[in-house]
């Protein structure tokens, strides 16, 4: 049985092969997870279909690869003979598609990204009507396009050249954006013989590991943090919770405070939508983003990942709580497609259930916010000159201090913290 | 009452709808195709392009016999027998649209014959004498086209008043006939009529005959009109038209007088409208546009994403071969290819005599937009080919762009001028340069030559120029 790449996500056409956890032999169990991806979204495990023996390997670590291409080959186990990889759209069935692991070409003509037809009687850059067509079907500004034929016009190589350039830039954008390129990094001095003053030991560390390292300190080296410390009273939001509590139980619903803060902080960023966004540096300009795709922070086994539960403004409660366990239990059993984990706009790391206080997220960029969430604390709390016990949550928000001040970071506690402690009842009731 | 139901109808069977629902079907897409004409082609086909330029070869022939007696051959007094002509030219209208029919079943288009009016957006009644049906559709395209405008004042009821429909039905040869409107449409059919035996006077309210033409263009079709026309009025409005006894008495007035002529009959060649009306588009989003025409985007897409819009109905220049064109660009946006109608080159021919064509860029345009071009003229007074047949009244010229020489618009006057603009059209939309044109070998003696030509003379290498 050949198994092939399934879907790998939306907008991801291919990615690289980080590591192969399997070898020649190997007896593996369905869903076991078979090869670790590099995309330029996240590192994601591949599960393998079936289970089995495998028989041959058809990829290698540095390989770039897309959907359909033929991965392994296992025997044995023959009653699931189809191979469709559960995870992500399943549909692993289709031609499958040449391994390259030769780098992307590089232009052959200088660099066009400056490029701009421009014609005195405001005619479009001479292209034949093919060549126009083409343009239109590809979305290819021509103007960008520098033509060689006679009198300029645009030639079918032309394109093809633009075409490969535009892919060799895109390939290059860690090297080019100046965000990540500014600071430089110092050389990493070589470390001392540690074995000197004691037994040491040596353990690989994950490809996973690996990218959440580079992420994080690409993040921090990028975005000055600040973060904002405040508590929310959730006496009131846990009597309603457990008001509702039986009503939602009867549905089979697990309803969690977790999932009434989401609907809190979602309101507060519909007010305060910079939190929202994304600071593109190199042009300048901020990307507003008008759906509410939340990050939820899940801790695995192997370290960090962020699935994405998305519109969240959009979702009842109902559905939000579905869509938690759903996480939880993908990431237990290593099913996060990588599907699941793109496209979050906002990011929320969920600390409470180890006990602890308050401290400092990391911002998930390209977003420019995260709230982090701390063990909520019996305290008492004086009320109208009266010491009341009141339950209260910590709070933590990071964010991007080159497009939020410190004055917007307060503002938006704030309507988060005014979320929380007058949360809208009706939520409970509209499921 | 019958239901069908399609990925895609199309309202109007003319260039436009008919190239519409063949490309779809080509794409595997299931259509319909609604006209309320039996005979499939529109106004093109049946009223319009078509049987007009069969007539205008019988008025050439009749000419070139004619001027024969120059060289030294002389034909007798031509016979015309109208109704010879009348059947001779409604078997090419019947083959065609035969051929038309034909075509569609070939591609299991389904031909349904009556008026197609909006119930929704996604529902068509059809009309017929024989009963209603429902057509349910994805997709609509609309390609209902144009009918010839009359105005109320010209409308006196009476059949000596015509529009472009009766004038080609051709029910007599009127001693004296009166062409209102110096548009292509008027200074065409009046030709027909001329050469039949007619008188022909045009009156036309611009201070030109085929207004918006550039004015080197034209001279020879004004020369060609004021030797064998009866009047040409230029800058003269019909103040008022009463019929008179067996007559049309019609009131002319310019800048310096206003006087009363009798017509035995009158063509009337303002302009056409569009077919917007009745069509039940207030059922759906569809808006048209003050002047009645459907408003669409580059997409052709119209205000009702499930409806699309084509021709004449969008308004803009209203040519059968704009009408295919954007019919694949609608196509190709419903089955998922976003192209878009932008800048097209949409070659423009007068049938008249001698004919006028141009493409892209004219001389008038670049003047009231303020583009700064070249122009590089060949009169035909130096074409061998010209000569061969004594008609050197002709032009052929070439719009440049300063600095890069690229071709941005080709204009043509003479004999045949609407076959040769064909290779102005490709030059622009290949975006080629008049050195390109310059370096293709012509055959000879062709009037083609004469597009090298004009090339060869903007870079002063011309042999005959």
């Amino acid at each position: 049985m050949e198994i092939k790449l399934p879907h790998l996500g939306d907008g991801i056409d291919s990615a690289v092969v980080l590591s192969v956890l399997v070898s020649p032999g190997d007896m593996v169990t369905k869903d076991q997870t078979i090869l670790e991806l590099e995309t330029d979204k996240a590192v994601a495990p591949i599960p393998c279909p079936a289970a089995g023996k495998v028989i041959a390997i058809h990829v290698k670590s540095g390989d770039t690869v897309s959907m359909g291409t033929l991965v392994l080959s296992i025997e044995g186990d023959s009653a699931s003979s189809t191979a469709t990889a559960p995870v992500a759209s399943a549909q692993a069935a289709v031609a499958p598609v040449s391994v390259s692991s030769a780098p992307t070409p590089t232009p052959s003509t200088g660099p066009l990204g400056s490029y701009t037809f421009e014609s005195a009687s405001g005619a479009e850059p001479p292209a034949s009507p093919s060549i126009r067509k083409m343009s239109q079907l590809f979305g290819l500004d021509l103007r960008r396009i520098r033509g060689t034929g006679n009198g300029g016009r645009i030639t079918t190589p032309d394109v093809q050249a633009h075409l490969s350039h535009l892919q060799f830039v895109a390939f290059q954008v860690p090297a080019t954006t100046p965000a990540i390129a500014a600071p430089t990094k110092p050389a990493t001095p070589a470390l001392p013989d540690f074995s000197k003053f004691g037994s040491i030991e040596i353990q690989p560390i994950t490809s996973l590991r690996k990218k959440i390292g580079q992420k994080m300190s690409d993040a921090w080296t990028t975005v000055p943090h600040v973060t904002q410390f405040d508590e929310a009273d959730i006496t009131q939001l846990m009597a309603l919770r457990k008001k509702y509590v039986p009503e939602y139980e009867k549905k089979g619903i697990k309803l969690s405070v977790t999932v009434l803060l989401l609907k809190a902080v979602v309101d507060a960023l519909k007010k305060f939508p910079i939190f929202n966004s994304t600071y593109d540096e190199a042009n300048g300009q901020m990307i507003m983003k008008n759906y509410f795709n939340f990050g939820i922070a899940v801790d695995t086994d192997n370290g960090l990942i962020v699935p994405v539960i998305r519109n969240v403004d959009q979702k009842s409660l109902e559905t939000l709580s579905a869509d938690l366990s759903t996480i939880a239990e993908k990431a237990r059993t290593r099913q996060v497609s990588l599907e699941d984990l793109q496209g979050s706009s906002f990011t929320i790391s969920n600390l409470g259930s180890l006990g602890v206080g308050p401290f400092t997220p990391i911002v998930n960029t390209p977003e420019v916010a995260i709230l982090g969430l701390s063990k909520g604390v019996t305290k008492p709390v004086v009320i109208d000159g009266k010491i009341e016990i009141r339950t209260l949550l910590p709070l933590s928000l990071s964010y991007d201090h080159r497009i939020i001040d410190g004055a917007d970071g307060a503002r938006f506690t704030r309507e988060i913290i005014a979320g929380i402690e007058q949360f809208n009842e009706e939520y409970l009731k509209g499921n | 009452m019958s239901t069908h139901s399609v990925d895609l109808v199309v309202i109007g069977a003319g260039p436009g709808g008919y190239a519409a629902a063949f490309v779809a079907a080509t794409h595997g897409l299931t259509v319909a195709l609604v006209d309320s004409d039996t005979n499939l082609g529109g106004v093109c086909l049946n009223r319009g392009c078509i049987p007009s330029k069969a007539l205008l070869h019988l008025a050439k022939l009749i000419r070139e016999a004619e001027s024969a007696s120059h060289h030294g051959v002389t034909f007798g007094k031509p016979k015309i027998d109208l109704d010879q002509i009348r059947t001779w030219k409604t078997s090419i209208i019947d083959k065609l649209s035969g051929g038309v029919a034909h075509l569609a079943k070939k591609r299991n288009v389904t031909v349904l014959n009556g008026r197609g009016l909006f119930q929704s957006s996604t529902t068509l009644r059809v009309d017929s004498p024989n009963g209603q049906s429902y057509v349910t559709f994805k997709h609509a395209i609309i390609a209902a086209g144009s009918r010839p405008a009359l105005p109320s004042a010209f409308d006196l009821g009476s059949h000596r008043v015509m529009t472009s429909t009766e004038a080609l039905e051709l029910a007599d040869i009127p001693a004296r006939l009166l062409v209102i409107g110096g548009g292509y449409i008027g200074m065409e059919l009046g030709t027909v009529y001329s050469a039949l035996g007619s008188k022909v006077s045009v009156v036309e309210a611009q201070s030109s005959i085929l207004s918006g033409a550039d004015p080197d263009l034209i001279r020879p079709v004004v020369k060609f009109s004021q030797t064998h026309f009866e009047s040409v009025w230029t800058s003269t409005k019909v103040q008022s038209m009463q019929s008179d006894g067996k007559t049309v008495k019609v009131t002319l007035a310019n800048e310096t007088k206003t006087w009363e002529e009798n017509f035995d009959r009158v063509l009337v060649s303002v302009g056409r409208s569009p077919n917007s009306q009745n069509l039940g588009l207030e059922n759906t989003k569809v808006q048209l546009d003050d002047r009645g025409y459907i408003k669409v985007n580059s997409n052709l897409a119209t205000d009702d994403p499930s409806i699309y819009a084509i021709g004449d109905i969008i308004g803009g220049l209203m040519l059968a071969h704009k009408a295919s064109k954007e019919a694949r660009i609608a196509v190709d946006n419903i089955v998922g290819d976003p192209t878009r109608f932008e800048n097209p080159i949409i070659p423009a021919v007068v049938f008249t005599d001698p004919e006028v064509a141009w493409a892209g860029l004219t001389e008038t345009e670049a003047k009231a937009k303020g583009i700064a071009i070249k122009v590089s003229k060949f009169p035909w007074g130096a074409s061998g080919r010209a000569l061969t047949f004594d008609r050197t009244d002709g032009l052929t010229k070439l719009i440049l762009e300063p600095g890069t020489d690229r071709i941005l618009g080709v204009g043509i006057v003479g004999v045949g001028a609407g076959e040769l603009i064909a290779e102005g059209a490709l030059a622009i939309e290949m975006g080629a340069t008049a050195a390109d044109l310059g370096e293709v070998i012509h055959a000879h003696p062709t009037l083609s030559e004469t597009l090298m030509e004009a090339a060869e003379v903007y870079y002063g290498t011309s042999a005959h120029g």
